[in-house]
C-alpha cells in the first residue's frame, strides 16, 4: 500500500529529477523565455517568436512525450513541416499580399533582386569550410534568402536537425535588417552616390500584365528550375489570385486565416525541434554567425551591383537601392528610403526600393529553386 | 521667387505642419506623405515664407502634384 | 557523393549565382515584352 503511494508520488517528482539530470533542458527553457521576451516585450517578429519560444519551452520540459511518436507536437510536425506543407501555405499568403506593380513598371529592378541573393552562395562556400556537410551548407546558405518559408522549406527537407538554428537565425536577422544594413550601406558608398536623386516616373502597368506575370514566371521558372516549383508555384498562386480579382474570398483566406493558422502551427513546430540535445551544440553558434554573414553579404552584393548599374546608367541610379534587393519585404525598402532621405532631403527612393525589394522576393525563390535544381543535376539530391 | 514643392511619389497627405504665412527654413519638415504604408517627411527646398498650400490633410496625390509654394 | 567540398562549393557559386541572375534577367525581358504587348492604354484586347 505504502509502496503504491510512493510510486504514485514518484510520478509527480520525476519531472524535476529528469530536469536536474539534463542541464541542457534548463538552458533551453531559458532560451525559450528569451525568445518570448523578444517577441512580447521587444516586438521582434512576435508572430513567430512567441509560438517558437513557447514550443521550445514545451519540448524541453522532460518526460512529456510531446515530440514522441504520438505526441501532439509530433503530429503537427509530421503533418506540416515534414511534408513541406506549412511553408508553402504561408507562401501562398505572401504572394497574395505582395504587389508586384513597381517591379513590373521597371523590370530592370528585378536584377537587383538577383544580386541580393548572392550572399546565399557565398555563405554556402563558407559553411563548407567550417566543416558542414554539403546539404547542411545549403541549409545554412539559404538563410541569406532572407525569407522564412524558403529557409524552412529547404532546411526541413535537407537538414532537419538544423531547423531550429536556421529558423531562429533567419527570422531574427530579418527583424534586424534595419540595424544591419545602414552601416554597410554607408561604408560602401560615397556621399555623392548616396545623395543621388532618382525621379519616380509612374509607369502604369496594365491589369493583363499583372495577371500574366505570375503565370509566366511560374511556367518559365518551373521549366528552368523544377525543383523549386513548389515554392515558386505557391507564391505565384497567391499573387495570381490577388491580381485576378475574381477570387477575393480565397485571396483573403490565404492572407488571413490560412497564413495565421499555419504561422501558429509552424512556429510551434520549429520550437519543438529545439531540444537541448539538438540545439546546444557549437554548430548552432556557427550557424547563427554564418546567417548573419549571409545577410551582410547580400547587402554588399546588392549595393555593388547597383553601383555597377549606376556606372552603366551614367550616374542615374542611387546604389543604396541595391540593399533592397533582399527578400525582407517591405522592411528593406523602408530602410533604403529612410537612409536615402538622411543623406539628401530631396531623395525619395521608396518606389524604386520597393521594386528592388519585390524583385528580391522573387529572386530569393528563384535562387532557392536554382540551387535545388543544380543539386539535383549534380546528383546530390534525388 | 517662388519654389513649388512637388509630391515625389503617389500617396496620401497625412499631416501638414505649416500654415500660409509661416516662415520656413531649408530642409525643415513641412508635410508628411504616406506612401506604401510608410510615413515620408517632405522638406522645404529653401528658406522662405509659405505662400500657398495646395492640398488638404487626407488628400490623395499623384507624382509631381504641387503641394505647397514657398517664396 | 564523391565530389569534394571545394568543387561542390565553387560549382554552386557559379551555377547558383549565374543561374539566378540569368533566370531573373530572362524574366525581366519577358516582363518588358508583356508590358509592351499589353499596355495600360484604353483598349485591353483579349489576347490568348
Amino acid at each position: 500500500m505504502l509502496e503504491a503511494i510512493l510510486n504514485g508520488l514518484g510520478g509527480l517528482v520525476a519531472g524535476f529529477q529528469a530536469l536536474a539530470l539534463d542541464w541542457r533542458s534548463i538552458i533551453m527553457i531559458v532560451i525559450g523565455c528569451i525568445l518570448l521576451f523578444l517577441g512580447i516585450k521587444k516586438d521582434c517578429e512576435p508572430l513567430l517568436l512567441v509560438p517558437i519560444g513557447f514550443g521550445c519551452i514545451l519540448v524541453n520540459i522532460p518526460l512529456s512525450d510531446l515530440m514522441a511518436k504520438e505526441g501532439f507536437l509530433r503530429v503537427i510536425y509530421d503533418a506540416g513541416v515534414d511534408t513541406e506543407l506549412f511553408p508553402l501555405l504561408i507562401f501562398i499568403g505572401i504572394g497574395a499580399m505582395t504587389d508586384f506593380g513597381p517591379v513590373l513598371a521597371q523590370p530592370s529592378t528585378f536584377l537587383l533582386g538577383a544580386a541580393g541573393q548572392f550572399g546565399i552562395f557565398l555563405t554556402l562556400l563558407m559553411a563548407l569550410f567550417f566543416g558542414f556537410t554539403k546539404l547542411e551548407a545549403v541549409s545554412i546558405g539559404i538563410i541569406g534568402a532572407c525569407d522564412g518559408p524558403t529557409a524552412i522549406y529547404v532546411t526541413s527537407k535537407y537538414a532537419p536537425h538544423l531547423l531550429g538554428a536556421v529558423s531562429v537565425a533567419a527570422y531574427s536577422y530579418m527583424a534586424l535588417v534595419p540595424v544591419i544594413q545602414p552601416p554597410i550601406m554607408r561604408a560602401m558608398t560615397t556621399q555623392a552616390e548616396r545623395a543621388t536623386v532618382m525621379k519616380y516616373k509612374a509607369r502604369p502597368v496594365s491589369k493583363t500584365t499583372k495577371i500574366l506575370f505570375p503565370l509566366v514566371i511560374t511556367i518559365l521558372g518551373g521549366l528552368i528550375a523544377p525543383k523549386g516549383l513548389p515554392l515558386l508555384g505557391s507564391i505565384m498562386l497567391g499573387n495570381l489570385m490577388r491580381e485576378s480579382g475574381v477570387v477575393s474570398r480565397l485571396t483573403k483566406a490565404s492572407e488571413n486565416e490560412i497564413a495565421n493558422v499555419v504561422t501558429l502551427f509552424l512556429g510551434l513546430c520549429i520550437g519543438a525541434t529545439m531540444s537541448g540535445a539538438a540545439f546546444l551544440r557549437p554548430q548552432t553558434l556557427i550557424v547563427l554567425g554564418l546567417g548573419f554573414v549571409a545577410i551582410c553579404l547580400d547587402t554588399v552584393c546588392g549595393i555593388l551591383f547597383a553601383k555597377g548599374m549606376r556606372v552603366l546608367s551614367g550616374g542615374k541610379i542611387n546604389p543604396l537601392i541595391g540593399a533592397a534587393g533582399i527578400s525582407a519585404f517591405p522592411m528593406a525598402a523602408r530602410v533604403v528610403q529612410r537612409e536615402g532621405i538622411k543623406y539628401n532631403k530631396k531623395s525619395y527612393l521608396l518606389m524604386h526600393a520597393m521594386g528592388a525589394n519585390a524583385g528580391g522576393q522573387v529572386g530569393s525563390v528563384i535562387a532557392a529553386a536554382v540551387m535545388l535544381s543544380v543539386l539535383a543535376g549534380m546528383g546530390i539530391i534525388s | 521667387m517662388a519654389d513649388e514643392v512637388l509630391a515625389p511619389m503617389p500617396g496620401k497627405i497625412t499631416r501638414i505642419l505649416v500654415k500660409p504665412g509661416d516662415d520656413v527654413l531649408e530642409d525643415e519638415e513641412v508635410l508628411v506623405l504616406e506612401a506604401m504604408k510608410m510615413d515620408n517627411p517632405i522638406f522645404a527646398p529653401s528658406n522662405g515664407k509659405v505662400k500657398e498650400i495646395r492640398v488638404k490633410e487626407g488628400e490623395e496625390v499623384d507624382v509631381d502634384h504641387v503641394l505647397l509654394i514657398i517664396e | 557523393m564523391e565530389m569534394d567540398n571545394t568543387t561542390f562549393g565553387l560549382t554552386m557559386l557559379i551555377c547558383g549565382m549565374g543561374g539566378t541572375l540569368l533566370t531573373l534577367w530572362i524574366m525581366s525581358l519577358v516582363m518588358t515584352a508583356l508590358g509592351r504587348l499589353f499596355p495600360e492604354k484604353a483598349e485591353p484586347k483579349k489576347e490568348g
